[in-house]
Formats: structure tokens, C-alpha cells, sequence
């Protein structure tokens, strides 16, 4: 299997401080990879340097092939990559329809259509239909998008990503500030969204490791700028040393 | 070499006035984050007023020796007017920056037509009383003593307003205000007393300016648009919420426009617009302006 | 029919009726309404819809006046269609440079740098003599609408009769045009560049590319506006380009309330109204007007349509739907 992203050699300094260090990797069709690590360990760089938002001081990123290495967000976007935050953004006077239309705008490479309603564009409410579906916002449709509750707010922030119906997709800690019952229904939402929409690699930024185990096919494990190790779970879990300096304590939870 | 030197004093003249208007501007956006566009009117109120107080005083029979005194008297006195101007912007402080933008633009109408109203719409000049100051021997050329002793004026408040910044307490809770303010009133300090004080002192700067230069120029209600311009010219070429910049743009401008009279009428603004609009392009924070957010 | 579509539509026949029950001083008085609408419709894309706030936005409108004087003063050539289609593409050519260098930055650089544009534009005006008349400006000649000189009638009858109906039938075009260019995927995507630029490049907008688009556009509403407004006046002359003209244009936009499609035109309608009446009522009518803007900004920011929709209990605080 072709890799859909990668990175070779990739080191990343701010001014004296080397944030990455010699980080290659490569990811490919269908896997779930979970990038864990304590704070500090550069999991946001990696992701900034896979996202475009950083270019790499050394070393390079590709995106199926053609390198990506500080490319704007907006061109990733077209490309096919998409991103959603650890902080929720909003549109704060757009409605949730509005929203999630802005990416299927974006996706349907509508945005120079100045003259259709975009309320009345069949294709474009169909398909925001089906993504508010998948993401249980359909009822919240009509309203503001900063009437909705904190939980619904990350729902929508993370629907407007995959709405974009991206062939890769970065989620910066999708179940941070969603209570632990909740968070199990979120990483289904996100796992049956990523069928549905047909995103093909999802890489997630995770601190719980309960999630890690139990959703990803693949872990990639930062420490201080440095790949530490890069297992699926079944292997990573069976190592305690590794788990514990990840998490700072041994953990039971491989899934076999 | 006089020319030179001719259109040096006069640049430099008109730098020293700019400055002090540009520096109350600055303090006021440092601090308060505020473009303040009611500063023509703050620069006219002080030029106006100070034509009504030296011709009072010369009334009372004063020598023509008081007018650099009286003239600063009139404008630091105006100082009353920044509490009440700026109790009124204190209700938009936490608003969108055009509401800010526009709440200045009324307090100019409105000054346009109270000024209208208390000093008429013909400019009122003090003829030539600066002259009483007589004139001074530059190299091979002569200036006003006047327009020596406004510089001197301006130079001596520039370095007040540095010492006060750097050096005195006051000075530090400004700056740290301009940097930070939820820090700095979880420190206990009361933010709002401090936001009065700089925007009275950024008002009165503004007044000082258009008193001292009234002598050499007519206070008139074009003053009150016209200045605004450049003003702002200074600002950006200084960058945003910098004094140093004030001083630095102000040179550039006074200068410029200075050159420009001389050689070539027509550019005389159109050049200082454009080194605006290049400035603006190549380093959008000025020459010493900090980087916004 | 809503509430709203029948108050709309009542409007539209006061609008109609006007020149045939209201005396002719009043019907002279709605021409520059007519024409600010225009130049609104079109700030407003730029201001309420993307976010940018230009304060140097008269220099469009001096565009669009000193076209039409230069066609039909100097050129002879009277027709307006002319004059509007020429006046169109100086707009563009102007805005595409313009607006490539205000629109990657926002805010308050955003403002200083068209004010400084602005200026420039105007100072070109002001002093260059020879070309642009200076001060005195550059005289419009009546021009022929839609190929009609109406010889038979006189300044005010022209105006009041073909002028009118002329200027009213060219708002509602392009009221029309800007309403569907606001409900477009086009005008989505300036929205979501106005509440949040950053998140908005995520999702795939191109802001830069869009900020300028909505910056020409603007530009070209502004050109046109200002053919329209320098006909009854006779005159284009360079206090159009000063900047307390683009800050009288905030005025209006924000007094009619920016959040609303139909916000802006009744800001100009109401601002020209009461700048009539207060003017005729005391000499200090800039400080009338000046409290008033005051009032509006700390009482009723969102303009007359705020208060309009308020009244109506409407949920939602700013949207693009006047509502219909």
C-alpha cells in the first residue's frame, strides 16, 4: 500500500530549541493512528508540520506523494487533508446549517456560485443533511451555531472537517472537554463518520489511553521531538515500560 | 545652504508640533487600544483657545514676552476636557473598533460645529506677535526665535514623557497597562483610574500642539479634518502604540512635506500619502510599532 | 405574505408614488438616497458581510462622479449608460491594485490604509488643476437616458420625472443582484471569513481571494452610486474623496444597521431625511448629527433594522435575511 502521508527526516527548530527530531513516518489507507505522548514530546508540532502550518527545518512532508512542506490550509484543504482543533472555533453568527455548508461549499467547489441560494442548492442540502446526520445535529440545523452546548459545538467543529470529505483528517484531542460517558459515543460518531464520508486515514491527537486502545489500528508515540515507538496497540500494549512512559503508570487495556 | 537649512527648521518646526499630537495619539492606542480620530479637534480646541487666551492676556496689558507661556498654560488648562471624553469612550472599550472608530468620528462633527459655534468660522490668527521674540542667527540663515523655542518646547517634552515612561511608577503601570490589562488589574491596580489619566494626557498633548502653533498658523475648522491625515501619517510610519515611533515618523513627515513645498507643491501630501501606503506594505507595524495580537 | 414582504412591498410603492404626490423638493431630496443606496448596498458586503471596515471608501464614489463629468462634460458624451459602464470598469481597474494591497491586512490597518488611498485619491483631485479642475471640480453635463434627452423638460422636471424613475429602477437591479450575491455559496463563505477568518481557511475558503472579490464589488456599487449622485448636484468635486465622506458612509451604514440586507438603504434614506430637516432647523446641524451617532452607537448599535427586528422578537441577532 502506497503511503498517503508522510514524513522523511523531518526535524522542526524554533530558534535554539529542536522541537522534532529526525521524525519519519508514513501513513497509509485505512488507519486509524493514534499520536500519543506526554506535553511537550512535539505531538503538535508533528502535527503542524503534517498539516502544513509549520515547515519543517529539515527534511520534508508529503501528501500522496507531492510535498506539502508549509502549504497554506486552504490549498491542504482542496488537496484533501483536513484538521479540526483541540480549542473549538466557531462561526459565531453563522447558523449550524451555514457552517457545515461553508465546507460542503468548499467541497463541491461551489464558492464562486454567486448568484443560487445556497439554501436552495439541492446538492448542498442533501449533503449537509447527511453530515448534521451522522453527527446527531440535524434538529440544530436552524440555529446559531453558538447556541449550541460545548459538546455540540466540538460535534460541529469536527462535522465542518469532515465535511470537506478529505482523504485525510487530523483530529487535535476530539474527546477533550467531552465527560468519559461521553466519550466512547463521540469516537463511534467519528469512526462511523469516517466510513460514511469515505475519509481514508484518520490521525488522532490522544491522551486517553482506554480510547487509544480500544479505536486505533496503529500508535505512534512521541517523546521529546523523538519517535519512541510506532506499534499497533496489541504490541505497544504489551510492553508496560512502554506504556508506562507514556502515561506514567503501567496499564492494563491490550486489546488482543 | 540656507535653503537647506530653511527647509530643515521648518521641517523640524513642523515635526515638533506633529510629535506631540502623534505621541497623544500613540499613548491613547498603546494603552486603550482607541484610534482616536477627534484628535484634529483636541489640536484645533488648543489652538483656539489659545487665541483667545493670549489676546485676553494682552488685554490685561501682558508683554508680548508671555505668549510661549500663556500659550502652554492654555493648552495644558484644556486637560479637563479628557475625563469627560473619555468617560464617554469608556462605554464602547469592550466594543468592536469601528463602534470605537466611529464614536470618535461623532465627537468630531460635534466639535466641528461647538467650535463653530463659540469662535465663528473665519480662522483666527494672532497676527504677528511671535515676532516680539524676534530672530535668530542659524549659520547664514535667520529663523523665528519662536519656532526655535517650540522646538526646544517639543524636545523638552519628549524627553519628559520618555523619563516619565521608563523611569517613574506611573510610567511602569502605563506600560504594563498597554501590555496587559486583566494582569494588571489582578495585580490591584485600578485600571480605570489609569486610562483617564493617559487618555488627559494624550488630550492635552494634542491641545499643547495646537497651541504652540498657532502663532504661526491660523486656528481654523479645517484644522480639525486636515490634521487628522497627518497624524495618522505619522503613526503608521512610526508604527502603531510607539513614541519613539511618533518622534521618528514625525521627522519623516515634517521633513518630507517640508522638502515637498519647496520643490514641488502639488506632491506635497500626495508624498506623504504614498510613503504611507508604502510603509504599509512592506512593514505594516511601522518602524517601531509592535506587532498587533 | 410575512409582515416583512408586505412592509417591503408598501415601501416600494411609496418609493413609486413619490415623484407624483410629494412636492418636487422632497423628490430631489430622495435622489441621493437613492444613489447612497447604492453605494451602500455595496460597503455593506464589504463591512457587515466580510468584516472590513474601510474608511477610504469615498474614493470610489468620487470615481464613479468624476467619471460621469469627464464623459459628459468633457468627452460630450452624454449617454449615462455610458458614463455607468465606463465608470464599472475604472472602478475595477482601480480596486483589483487597491484592494491586492488593503486586504492582507485586517482591521485597523485595513481602515488606515484605505483612508490613505483615499487621500491620496483625493489630494490627486485637489491638485492636480489641469486635469481634474482642482477644487472647483468638473461640471456634469445632463446626461440622456437610455438614449432620451427629454429636451422638452427642465433641470427639475428631468429630475424629478426620467431621473428619478432612472435612479430607482437601478437600485432595485442591483438591490436585487447584491441580495442573491449575499444568499450565494459566494456570500457564505464571506460570512464565515468575517466571523472567523482562521477557521475559515480550514474549511477551505479562500479569504484573501474572496476579500478582494467582495472589495471590487463593493468598489464597482461605490462607482455607480457616484455617477448617480453627481447628476442632480451638476458637479463632481473632490470633497467626495475626503475622508470624512467615507466616514459619513459608516454613518449611514451603521444608522440603517449593518447586521440586516435592507439595513444600509434605510440609512440612507433616514440620514438624508434628517440631515434635510436638522439642516433646515439650526446652522449646528453636525453637531445634531454627531449625537445622534452617538446615540445609535452606545444605545442601538444595531441600527434602525435592529431595532425593527427587535421589535419582532426575532431570535436571531445577525443574519443575512431582512427576511422574506
Amino acid at each position: 500500500m502506497s503511503a498517503v502521508l508522510e514524513t522523511r527526516s523531518v526535524g522542526k527548530d524554533y530558534g535554539e530549541f529542536r522541537a522534532l527530531h529526525d521524525v519519519t513516518l508514513s501513513f497509509s489507507e485505512g488507519e486509524v493512528v493514534a499520536i500519543v505522548g506526554p506535553n511537550g514530546a512535539g505531538k503538535t508540532t508533528l502535527v503542524n508540520v503534517l498539516t502544513g502550518l509549520a515547515r519543517p527545518t529539515r527534511g520534508d512532508v508529503l501528501f500522496r506523494g507531492r510535498s506539502i512542506a508549509g502549504m497554506g490550509p486552504v490549498r491542504l484543504a482542496q488537496m484533501g487533508m483536513a484538521r479540526a482543533f483541540q480549542l473549538v472555533q466557531v462561526f459565531p453568527q453563522l447558523t449550524v446549517f451555514e457552517a457545515i455548508a461553508t465546507a460542503v461549499i468548499s467541497q463541491q467547489r461551489r464558492s464562486l456560485d454567486l448568484w443560487h441560494a445556497t439554501q436552495a442548492i439541492d446538492a448542498v442540502r442533501s449533503r449537509v443533511a447527511q453530515v448534521a446526520d451522522i453527527f446527531g445535529l440535524r434538529e440544530r440545523l436552524d440555529g446559531l451555531a453558538s447556541y449550541l452546548s460545548q459538546g455540540e459545538k466540538k460535534l460541529l467543529d469536527i462535522a465542518t472537517a469532515f465535511a470537506l470529505e478529505p482523504q485525510v483528517i487530523l483530529l487535535d484531542e476530539p474527546t477533550s472537554g467531552i465527560s468519559s460517558s461521553g466519550k466512547r459515543v463521540m469516537m463511534d460518531t467519528l469512526m462511523e463518520a469516517a466510513r460514511k464520508t469515505g475519509i481514508k486515514t484518520l490521525l488522532l491527537v490522544e491522551h486517553d489511553m482506554d480510547l487509544v486502545a480500544e479505536y486505533s489500528t496503529r500508535i505512534v508515540a512521541m517523546t521529546e521531538g523523538s519517535v519512541l515507538a510506532d506499534l499497533a496497540p496489541a504490541a505497544f500494549f504489551a510492553d508496560p515500560q512502554l506504556a508506562a512512559t507514556i502515561v506514567g503508570k503501567p496499564h492494563a487495556g491490550a486489546v488482543a | 545652504m540656507a535653503v537647506f537649512l530653511d527647509i530643515l527648521l521648518s521641517g523640524v518646526f513642523h515635526a515638533a508640533v506633529l510629535f506631540l499630537v502623534a505621541g497623544g495619539l500613540q499613548l491613547v492606542f498603546g494603552v486603550q487600544r482607541i484610534v482616536n480620530l477627534a484628535c484634529g479637534a483636541f489640536y484645533a480646541l488648543g489652538a483656539y483657545f489659545g487665541v483667545t487666551a493670549v489676546t485676553f492676556a494682552m488685554s490685561l496689558g501682558a508683554p508680548a514676552y508671555a505668549l510661549l507661556p500663556v500659550l502652554l498654560v492654555a493648552g495644558l488648562s484644556l486637560a479637563v476636557i479628557g475625563p469627560p471624553i473619555e468617560r464617554l469612550l469608556r462605554l464602547v472599550y469592550d466594543r468592536d473598533e469601528g463602534f470605537q472608530l466611529l464614536l470618535t468620528f461623532a465627537i468630531m462633527l460635534m466639535s466641528q460645529d461647538v467650535f463653530r459655534f463659540i469662535w465663528g468660522s473665519t480662522p483666527r490668527t494672532l497676527g504677528n506677535l511671535s515676532l516680539a521674540y524676534g530672530q535668530v542667527n542659524v549659520g547664514p540663515t535667520l529663523i523665528p526665535t519662536y519656532k526655535l523655542l517650540v522646538i526646544f518646547a517639543s524636545i523638552a517634552i519628549a524627553v519628559g514623557l520618555g523619563l516619565m515612561l521608563q523611569k517613574s511608577r506611573f510610567g511602569r503601570i502605563v506600560r504594563a497597562t498597554a501590555e496587559n490589562r486583566p494582569m494588571i488589574e489582578a495585580l490591584g491596580v485600578n485600571s480605570g483610574r489609569v486610562m483617564v489619566i493617559v487618555f488627559t494626557l494624550g488630550t492635552v498633548l494634542g491641545t499643547v500642539g495646537g497651541a504652540l502653533v498657532v502663532p504661526t498658523a491660523a486656528a481654523s475648522l479645517d484644522m480639525i479634518v486636515d490634521l487628522v491625515v497627518e497624524a495618522f501619517a505619522v503613526v503608521v510610519i512610526g508604527g502603531l502604540g510607539s513614541m519613539r515611533g511618533a518622534l521618528v515618523g514625525a521627522l519623516v513627515v515634517g521633513l518630507v512635506r517640508s522638502l515637498a513645498v519647496f520643490y514641488y507643491a502639488e506632491f506635497e501630501m500626495l508624498s506623504i500619502y504614498l510613503i504611507v501606503i508604502v510603509v504599509l506594505i512592506f512593514r505594516p507595524t511601522g518602524l517601531f510599532g509592535k506587532p498587533l495580537e | 405574505m410575512t409582515r416583512f414582504r408586505a412592509a417591503l412591498a408598501f415601501a416600494l410603492l411609496l418609493l413609486l408614488a413619490a415623484p407624483f404626490v410629494l412636492p418636487p423638493y422632497y423628490v430631489t431630496l430622495m435622489l441621493p438616497a437613492l444613489a447612497y443606496g447604492i453605494i451602500l448596498l455595496g460597503f455593506n458586503l464589504l463591512f457587515g458581510y466580510t468584516g472590513l471596515l474601510s474608511f477610504g471608501h469615498a474614493l470610489f464614489v468620487a470615481l464613479g462622479a468624476y467619471t460621469v463629468a469627464v464623459m459628459s462634460g468633457r468627452l460630450g458624451v452624454k449617454s449615462l449608460e455610458a458614463s455607468i459602464a465606463v465608470a464599472v470598469v475604472v472602478s475595477v481597474v482601480v480596486a483589483v491594485p487597491v484592494g491586492l494591497l488593503c486586504v492582507r491586512y485586517v482591521r485597523i490597518f485595513f481602515g488606515m490604509l484605505t483612508l490613505a488611498f483615499g487621500m491620496l485619491f483625493h489630494s490627486f483631485l485637489f491638485k492636480f488643476y489641469n486635469l481634474t479642475g482642482g477644487d472647483s471640480g468638473i461640471p456634469v453635463v445632463r446626461p440622456s437616458l437610455g438614449g432620451m434627452d427629454f429636451p422638452g423638460l427642465d433641470k427639475t422636471a428631468y429630475l424629478i420625472g426620467p431621473f428619478y424613475f432612472y435612479s430607482l429602477a437601478l437600485l432595485l437591479v442591483l438591490a436585487y443582484l447584491m441580495w442573491r450575491i449575499v444568499h450565494s455559496p459566494f456570500g457564505t463563505h464571506l460570512r464565515a471569513i468575517r466571523d472567523n477568518p482562521r477557521k475559515a481557511e480550514y474549511v477551505g475558503v479562500r479569504v484573501h481571494a474572496f476579500r478582494l472579490l467582495a472589495f471590487v464589488i463593493s468598489a464597482v456599487y461605490g462607482a455607480v452610486g457616484g455617477t448617480l449622485l453627481a447628476v442632480p448636484v451638476g458637479l463632481a468635486d473632490p470633497d467626495l474623496a475626503y475622508w470624512t465622506h467615507s466616514g459619513v458612509l459608516v454613518f449611514m451604514t451603521v444608522l440603517g444597521g449593518f447586521g440586516n440586507f435592507f439595513g444600509p438603504v434605510l440609512g440612507a434614506f433616514v440620514y438624508v431625511a434628517l440631515q434635510d430637516q436638522l439642516m433646515s432647523l439650526t446652522q449646528y446641524w453636525r453637531f445634531a448629527l454627531g449625537v445622534v451617532l452617538i446615540l445609535i452607537i452606545v444605545l442601538f448599535p444595531t441600527g434602525l433594522m435592529g431595532l425593527v427586528e427587535r421589535r419582532h422578537s426575532r431570535a436571531r441577532p445577525v443574519t443575512e435575511q431582512g427576511d422574506a
